[in-house]
C-alpha cells in the first residue's frame, strides 16, 4: 500500500513536471508577451523601446522560455507561484480573490446536482421501462446535449431582455450591483439573484448527465444474482433497490464525485464569460489574453494537482470499498 | 473476416430503436443540405449559359477557385442576375432555390421583387427572411444552410484525428505493456490534465491565421484521450485471447495480430466514444467560435452567428435558430452513439430479454 502510495504520487510529479513544462513553453510562444499585450492597448502609455527593455529585463522576458521555465520552477520550489505581471498581485491573492465567487456558484450547483440526480437516477431505474420513465429520460438526454453557452444566451434574453420591468427579471451579467457599504441583507439577495441564471446554467448538463450514471449503474447493479436472492426471499421492490441495489452503486458514485473536484473549484470558462463572474474560470481566460505567464502557470498548476489528486483519491477509494479490487 | 456477421446483427438490432434510426435520418438530412447547400442557398447560379459555355459557378462557394475566371474578366463582382442579362442577353441560369449569401447582405434590386436586406434590430424573420438577418444584413437562413458543412466536417475530421492517434496509443500501450505502456499511459495522462479548452485557445493564439481546417486539428489532437484508454483496455483484455495465442503460434507478426486480430474485435465499443466524441467536438467548435476564437469570419460556423448575438441580445433570432441547430445536431450524435452501444454491448443485450 505506501509503496504504490509512493509510487503514484513519484508519477504524479513527473506528469506534473512535464504538464507545466508543455504549458510554459506553449504560452510563451503565444504572439506577443504582458507588456506588449497591456500597451498595445492604450496609446498614451507608449513607451521608449529603452523603457520597454527596461521593463522585459525586470519581468524576465529578456530570457528564452528553457529558462525562464527554470526560473518559475525554482521560485515553486521555494512556495513562490510568482507576481501577476499584468496585475501587479501575487498570484495567490489573485486565485484566493477568485476562489470564493467560482466556489459560491460551482458549489451551490454541486449540491443541486447531487440533492437532485440520487432521487431522479433512483425513481428512473424503479419505473424504468414505463412511459413516465423513458419521458423524464429522453428530457434529461435531451438536457444532457443543449450546449451552455446557447442555454445562457436564451436565459438572458428570457429573463432579462423580455422580462425588463418585471418581477422576475434577473441581472444580466456581474456578481452585485450595490456598493459593499449596503446593508447586508439587501446584499445577499442582490448577490444571489445574480447567481441564479449561472447556477442553472452550470447545473443542468452535469445533472442530466449523473442521473443517466446512476440510472446506468443501477441496470448493472439489479442484474447481479444477489439481487435476484433478495428477491427470492421476498424483498419488496424498493428495498431491494435501497438496501441491496443502491448500496452498491456508491462505489462508481464517489469515483464520479472524486473525479469532479477539479471543476468545483476550476469552474466553468464559458459560464463566467458570459455572466462576467469574477471566478477562476474567467481568470484563467483573461490571464492567456493578457499572456500573463505567471498566472497561466499558478492556474495550470492548481488545475493538475487537483485532477491528479482527484485520480488518486477515486482509485484509493475504489480499493477501499471493494476489496475484490487490489491497488496492484 | 469473421466479425461480419457481428455487424450485420448489431444493425438488425440498432433499426429496432425508433429514436436512433430517427437520428441516424438527421445526420442523413445534414449530409444531404451541406452537399447542396450552394444550390439551396446562394447569389450565384446554380448552371448557367454564358458566351455560348455552361458554366457552374456556385461551386465557388466550396471552394473560391473554383469561380470562373471569365466571370472576374467580365467584372461582375459577385452579382450575377443583373450582369449575365445585360452582359449576354442570349444567357440563361438555373438559380439556387433561395436568393442570398451567406457572406454578405443583399443590395437592393439585385433580385426582382427583393428589397434590400434589413439590419441590426430591423432584421426579424419575416417572409423574405424566414430566420432573419445579422447586423451587417446577412441572411441567417443562408448562412445556416452553408454552416452545415463546417458542423459536419469539424466532427467527422477531428474524431477522425482523435480516432487515429486514440487508437495507436491505447493499442501500442495495450499490446506490447511494459516500458511503452508507462510511456503512453503517462502522455496520455499529461494531455488528460491540461485544460483543453486552455490548451486550444493558446495552440489558437500560436497560429497566426488559424482556418476551420486548424480548429478542427487542434480538437483532433487534443481529444483522443478517452479513446486511447478504452482501447489500452481493450487490447489488455483481447492479447490473451485463445485465437491471438494462435494467430501468433501460426507466425503471425504483432502488427498483423494487431490489426487482423484484435482491432476487428475491439472495434465496437471504440466507435461509441468515437460517436460520443463526435457530439462533443461540435460542442467545442461552436463553443470557441461563440468565444470569438474559431475561424475567421468568412467561414459561417452556427458558433460564430451566436456571437453575434452577444453583443446584441434583442436579436433573439441570431440565437434561437442556430442554438436550435446545433442542439439537434449534438443531440442527433449523441442517440447515434446510445443506439451503436445497446446494439453492440452483449452485457447490455442480455438485459433485454
Amino acid at each position: 500500500m505506501v509503496t504504490y502510495l509512493v509510487r503514484r504520487l513519484m508519477l504524479g510529479c513527473v506528469t506534473l513536471v512535464a504538464i507545466t513544462i508543455v504549458v510554459y513553453a506553449l504560452a510563451r510562444a503565444m504572439p506577443g508577451n504582458p507588456l506588449t499585450a497591456q500597451l498595445g492597448e492604450d496609446p498614451s502609455r507608449k513607451v521608449s523601446a529603452a523603457d520597454y527593455e527596461r521593463m522585459q529585463r525586470a519581468y524576465g522576458l529578456d530570457k528564452s522560455w528553457p529558462e525562464g521555465y527554470l526560473q518559475w520552477a525554482g521560485n515553486l520550489l521555494r512556495g513562490d507561484l510568482g507576481r501577476s505581471i499584468t496585475r501587479k498581485q501575487p498570484v495567490t491573492t489573485l486565485i484566493g480573490e477568485r476562489l470564493g465567487p467560482t466556489l459560491l456558484v460551482s458549489g451551490t450547483a454541486f449540491l443541486l446536482i447531487w440533492t437532485l440526480a440520487i432521487p431522479l437516477g433512483l425513481y428512473a431505474s424503479a419505473r424504468s421501462g414505463t412511459a413516465d420513465e423513458r419521458g423524464v429520460s429522453l428530457v434529461l438526454y435531451a438536457l444532457y446535449s443543449f450546449p451552455t453557452f446557447v442555454a445562457a444566451l436564451f436565459l438572458q434574453i428570457m429573463f432579462s431582455v423580455w422580462s425588463k420591468g418585471a418581477a422576475w427579471e434577473l441581472p444580466l451579467f456581474g456578481m452585485a450591483d450595490l456598493p459593499p457599504d449596503a446593508p447586508l441583507g439587501s446584499r445577499i439577495i442582490d448577490v444571489a439573484r445574480h447567481m441564479i441564471l449561472p447556477v442553472v446554467c452550470q447545473t443542468y448538463v452535469s445533472l442530466a448527465y449523473d442521473t443517466r450514471f446512476i440510472r446506468a449503474t443501477m441496470a448493472e447493479a439489479v442484474r447481479q444474482d444477489y439481487i435476484r436472492t433478495a428477491r427470492a426471499k421476498g424483498a419488496g421492490p424498493w428495498r431491494v433497490l435501497f438496501r441491496h441495489a443502491f448500496r452498491n452503486t456508491l462505489i462508481p458514485l464517489v469515483t464520479l464525485l472524486g473525479l469532479s473536484l477539479p471543476s468545483l473549484v476550476g469552474g466553468s470558462i464559458i459560464i463566467e464569460q458570459i455572466f462576467t463572474w469574477p471566478g477562476m474560470g474567467r481568470l484563467f481566460f483573461e490571464s492567456i489574453r493578457e499572456r500573463d505567464y505567471p498566472t497561466i502557470m499558478g492556474l495550470t498548476l492548481m488545475f493538475s494537482v487537483l485532477t491528479l489528486l482527484g485520480q488518486l483519491l477515486a482509485d484509493l477509494l475504489y480499493c477501499a470499498v471493494d476489496p475484490r479490487v487490489s491497488v496492484e | 473476416m469473421a466479425a461480419h456477421g457481428f455487424w450485420i446483427e448489431a444493425w438488425r438490432r440498432y433499426r429496432r430503436r425508433p429514436l436512433a434510426m430517427a437520428a441516424l435520418g438527421f445526420v442523413g438530412f445534414l449530409m444531404a443540405v451541406a452537399t447542396f447547400a450552394p444550390a439551396i442557398a446562394g447569389t450565384k447560379p446554380v448552371l448557367c449559359r454564358y458566351k455560348g459555355r455552361i458554366y457552374a459557378p456556385c461551386l465557388a462557394y466550396f471552394d473560391r477557385r473554383f469561380e470562373p475566371a471569365i466571370f472576374a474578366k467580365d467584372k461582375f463582382r459577385g452579382t450575377y442576375p443583373k450582369n449575365l442579362a445585360e452582359k449576354d442577353p442570349e444567357s440563361w441560369a438555373i438559380w439556387p432555390l433561395f436568393f442570398q449569401d451567406p457572406y454578405r447582405a443583399v443590395r437592393a434590386d439585385e433580385w426582382p421583387g427583393r428589397p434590400e436586406n434589413p439590419s441590426m434590430d430591423k432584421g426579424v424573420p419575416s417572409r423574405m427572411h424566414p430566420f432573419g438577418t445579422d447586423q451587417a444584413g446577412v441572411d441567417v437562413l443562408a448562412k445556416m444552410v452553408h454552416g452545415t458543412t463546417v458542423a459536419l466536417l469539424v466532427g467527422f475530421v477531428s474524431m477522425g484525428i482523435a480516432g487515429t492517434i486514440g487508437i495507436l496509443v491505447g493499442a501500442l500501450g495495450g499490446y506490447f505493456g511494459g516500458w511503452i505502456d508507462a510511456v503512453t499511459s503517462r502522455v496520455t495522462e499529461i494531455v488528460m490534465c491540461i485544460p483543453t479548452l486552455v490548451l486550444i485557445l493558446a495552440i489558437v493564439a500560436i497560429i497566426e491565421k488559424p482556418t476551420i481546417w486548424h480548429t478542427m486539428a487542434i480538437i483532433g489532437f487534443t481529444g483522443w484521450t478517452g479513446i486511447a484508454r478504452l482501447t489500452r483496455g481493450e487490447f489488455l483484455r483481447l492479447k490473451g485471447a485463445e485465437y491471438v495465442t494462435a494467430a501468433r503460434a501460426a507466425g503471425a507478426g504483432p502488427l498483423r495480430i494487431m490489426l487482423r486480430h484484435i482491432l476487428p474485435n475491439a472495434l465496437a465499443p471504440i466507435l461509441v466514444p468515437i460517436t460520443f466524441g463526435i457530439a462533443a467536438a461540435i460542442l467545442v467548435e461552436s463553443g470557441l467560435s461563440f468565444l470569438g476564437f474559431g475561424a475567421p469570419p468568412p467561414s459561417a460556423s452556427w458558433g460564430s452567428i451566436l456571437n453575434g448575438a452577444r453583443s446584441n441580445l434583442a436579436m433573439w433570432w441570431l440565437v434561437v435558430f442556430p442554438g436550435v441547430a446545433i442542439f439537434l445536431t449534438v443531440l442527433a450524435y449523441n442517440l447515434v452513439g446510445e443506439g451503436l452501444q445497446e446494439a453492440t454491448d452483449p452485457r447490455l443485450r442480455e438485459a433485454r430479454k
